[in-house]
């Protein structure tokens, strides 16, 4: 009888998931059947040699440090809890050391890779970072990451220490709750600057008008290497920030009009709102599978779990990203859909996408494991060929 | 340890005379020629001393003496200089005729691989020498990509210590016994460090201020005390090399408690004004925050090794604060509190300084021996403690002001919190 209540209320709960799945995969973009182009149509030999070079180099990076971080983990799972001596800070501090700690031998054992990382952007000529930044940049990085982990764990066994192993139930709505808050504080923790140009200033109000998206400031990053743009903030925090990489030569106005479309897209399509939804249904199964996880270790209550619940946490990370970069990839689509339909520039966006191969050395279209596992936006021939049919589409339309 | 071979003598009674503390810098003139003239003979003879030393493992007796002079000289200087002693130094640096005096070893045998990189050895003992005798700043101008900057330091505590002393002395006569001590430090340190570098020794320069002022008499023990095992010196090397981003979320969490701690403080103020008391729980919640302040401090600059908790709790860190218990306190005292305090507030960020060198050069020992310098450990911890009276005062949760004094108090603090209390 038990079983029985328990089946159906996990089937209840399945089906609640799969609903709000469903409402929020919804998407402006038609049905499409895009054709499969053939990069050497578009791309010349050595600029495609060039990106599958470059790419082959970074994903074996990729999953050279991806073993070396499960690997530390699994490590740390095992004997991390001798660490637990060095701390004075109780029941939650404890915790807490046990998991910076954990992270920061994840960033010790990756070292080498990072590393090798930038020596191959820069042996690519992809960047110019030196390795002192990058290597001392990556360390008080962790402080950051630090601060959202002890935050988390504060939750997580505040929570275990008043509703024993049930803590995944309100710890994950706090995790939501965090993540609307940085969604919205994160405008203002980027910063930029004012865009300079008064001719992409005019476009941003003409294309916000068009996209219904109404006083969205557009902000410059400088500094940045690679050219990229993103789409942040809620309510009134909204902004698009582009990297100078991407307002300067060789990219044109009509390029970097296309590129501001798409962001706004994001906007128009409360992406934000819709990713923060997405990661509100993968937060309780995550949750409710870490504290499955950590059960025989004591729970999340004790120190003693935490080193083990990093390792629980990384891996359902991975095993998710899939699914995850499926979700990123239909929305960016749909901003790319957007700009089309905003501009109506097809060539425009046709050299945007087409530049993007020499400018991050992109391969235009990655081996299929890749595909699933990394890329979060749709491949150069898959953003090609959306073009492609939109043009199709325009020329049959009135 | 065997006791460091350049030994401070301090017999000073405290006296000065106004008149010529007053013009003191002024008659210090005629010092500066000579040691600029003495300086540049050190110079030269400091590098013969060297390839002697590199060509017969000892230095030559005469140049010896020589550097020995100097180094006497230079102390007896700068005892006058900060106030530490009130006579007119001579300007041959001879041996017991001062207050202030350094006790220099006979040449000896010394290591000629040490000797050959001792100036790149020196470095560390050089920026704290700085920081704790040096008149003023160093800075190190950089080109970064939006213009030139320049970053530095060096707290300068004997600097300080002399200022504030000057006042002092133009009032009553007397210098204050704890700015003296730490001015007699700055000057024992400042000579340890040139015979090092002088090749007098080959002992590296011992920062330990209890060692140093061995022969100072100790001031009496203060309300706010440092309590723990000063003798548990080991550091976990993972914990060394990750402290300042291990140390970040404790930062979040103090500077918000700190807003918190200042609206207390203030209510505290009022309430110690009208009443005479601190309200009691103002009073635990003010002790509190100076507890976590201290164990953030001593986490932070390696003064101690665990992972501190995050509210202050009383016994649970190897170097803990006693606090007193609340009682009535003076209402003028707590009217003008934040006044008062703004000398201390000098001295204390003076001892920042020291404290800061101290913390990234025990950084380095620790990570590669697994354990903080001894020496290192005691200045951090005379830095600490300063801070927790301070702050104890501003707080009102006592009315005894900071003593300067690198040495405890003269009733031994205790081993544990339990026994403290």
């Amino acid at each position: 009888m038990r079983l029985a209540v328990s089946a159906a209320l996990a089937a209840a709960l399945a089906a609640g998931w799969a609903v709000a799945a469903v409402l929020l995969w919804h998407s402006s973009v038609p049905a499409l059947h895009l054709a499969h182009l053939d990069p050497g149509d578009y791309f010349s030999a050595q600029d495609l040699h060039d990106a599958a070079s470059y790419s082959r180099g970074a994903r074996w990076l990729w999953v050279l440090t991806t073993i070396a971080q499960l690997g530390a983990l699994a490590v740390f799972a095992r004997f991390g809890v001798r660490w637990a001596r060095e701390s004075a800070a109780g029941r939650m501090g404890t915790g807490m050391l046990l998991g910076m700690l954990g992270f920061a031998l994840v960033w010790a054992v990756q070292l080498p890779f990072t590393v090798l990382a930038v020596w191959w952007a820069r042996h690519s000529g992809l960047s110019t970072e030196s390795y002192l930044t990058v290597t001392l940049g990556n360390w008080l990085a962790l402080g950051g990451k630090f601060t959202f982990l002890c935050l988390a764990l504060a939750i997580v066994m505040g929570l275990a220490g008043k509703v024993g192993d049930w803590w995944w139930l309100p710890a994950a709505p706090c995790f939501v709750g965090l993540a609307l808050l940085f969604s919205f504080v994160t405008p203002y923790l980027l910063g930029g600057q004012r865009l300079d140009s008064p001719q992409l200033r005019a476009a941003t109000v003409r294309l916000e008008r068009i996209e219904h998206v109404q006083h969205v400031p557009v902000k410059v990053v400088t500094g940045m290497n690679e050219p990229n743009a993103v789409a942040t903030g809620l309510g009134p925090s909204r902004r698009v920030f582009l990297w100078d990489a991407i307002i300067e030569p060789p990219f044109t106005q009509r390029e970097v009009e296309v590129v501001i479309a798409h962001e706004l897209g994001h906007l128009a399509h409360n992406h934000i709102w819709r990713s923060v939804g997405w990661y509100a249904l993968f937060a309780f199964p995550g949750a409710f599978l870490i504290a499955a996880g950590t059960r025989r270790r004591g729970g999340m209550r004790v120190p003693e779990a935490v080193p083990f619940s990093l390792l629980v946490l990384v891996a359902l990370n991975l095993v998710a990203s899939p699914l995850q970069n499926v979700i990123t990839r239909h929305m960016e689509a749909e901003a790319d859909w957007s700009a089309l339909r905003a501009t109506h520039d097809t060539k425009a966006a046709r050299m945007l996408f087409e530049r993007f191969v020499p400018a991050t050395l992109s391969q235009p279209d990655p081996p299929t494991w890749d595909y699933v596992l990394l890329e979060n936006h749709p491949t150069i021939m898959q953003r090609l060929a959306m073009v492609q049919a939109y043009a199709a589409s325009d020329a049959q339309s009135p | 340890m065997n006791e460091h071979p350049v030994q401070l003598v301090v017999e000073d009674d405290l006296e000065r005379s106004r008149l010529t503390v007053f013009f003191r810098l002024l008659l210090a003139i005629p010092h500066f020629v000579w040691a600029f003239l003495w300086g540049i003979a050190v110079f030269f003879a400091a590098i013969a001393n060297w390839v002697a030393t590199l060509a017969t493992g000892k230095p030559p007796e005469s140049l010896h003496r020589f550097m020995c002079k100097f180094i006497r000289y230079l102390s007896h200087l700068n005892a006058y200089l900060w106030l530490v002693a009130n006579p007119y130094p001579g300007f041959v640096g001879e041996e017991g005729d001062y207050p202030v005096d350094i006790k220099l070893p006979p040449p000896t045998e010394q290591d000629r691989l040490k000797t050959l990189v001792r100036i790149i050895f020196a470095i560390p003992a050089l920026f704290l020498s700085a920081a704790l005798g040096g008149a003023g700043s160093f800075r190190i101008p950089y080109r970064g990509r939006y213009g030139t900057y320049s970053g530095g330091g060096g707290g300068a505590l004997a600097g300080v210590c002399a200022f504030l002393g000057w006042f002092a002395i133009l009032a009553r006569g007397r210098m204050p016994k704890g700015l003296r001590d730490a001015g007699a430090y700055s000057v024992g340190y400042t000579a340890q460090m040139l015979a090092y570098v002088l090749l007098v020794t080959d002992r590296y320069p011992n920062a330990d201020p209890t060692a140093m002022l061995a022969t100072v008499e100790r001031p009496p023990q203060h309300e706010v005390y440092l309590v723990g095992d000063a003798h548990d010196l080991r550091h976990s090397r993972v914990l060394v090399f990750f402290r300042l981003p291990l140390l970040i979320p404790h930062l979040i969490w103090f500077a918000l408690w700190s807003v918190a701690a200042v609206v207390v403080g203030i209510l505290n103020w009022f309430a110690t004004l009208f009443t005479g008391t601190p309200a009691r729980p103002f009073h635990r919640f003010l002790s509190a925050y100076v507890r976590y302040t201290l164990h953030v401090y001593a986490f932070g600059y390696l003064v101690a090794n665990p992972f501190p908790g995050f509210v202050g709790e009383e016994g649970r860190y190897p170097i803990d604060v006693v606090l007193p218990e609340r009682r009535r306190q003076s209402r003028w005292v707590t009217g003008f509190r934040l006044i008062l305090a703004i000398p201390a507030f000098a001295v204390n960020a003076a001892l920042g300084g020291a404290l800061s060198i101290a913390a990234i050069l025990t950084w380095f020992v620790a990570l590669a021996t697994g354990a903080a310098p001894w020496g290192l450990r005691n200045l951090s911890a005379y830095a600490l403690r300063y801070a927790a009276q301070l702050n104890a005062y501003l707080f009102l949760l006592t009315e005894q002001y900071p003593h300067a004094s690198p040495l405890e108090g003269a009733d031994e603090p205790q081993q544990t919190f339990d026994e403290a209390t």
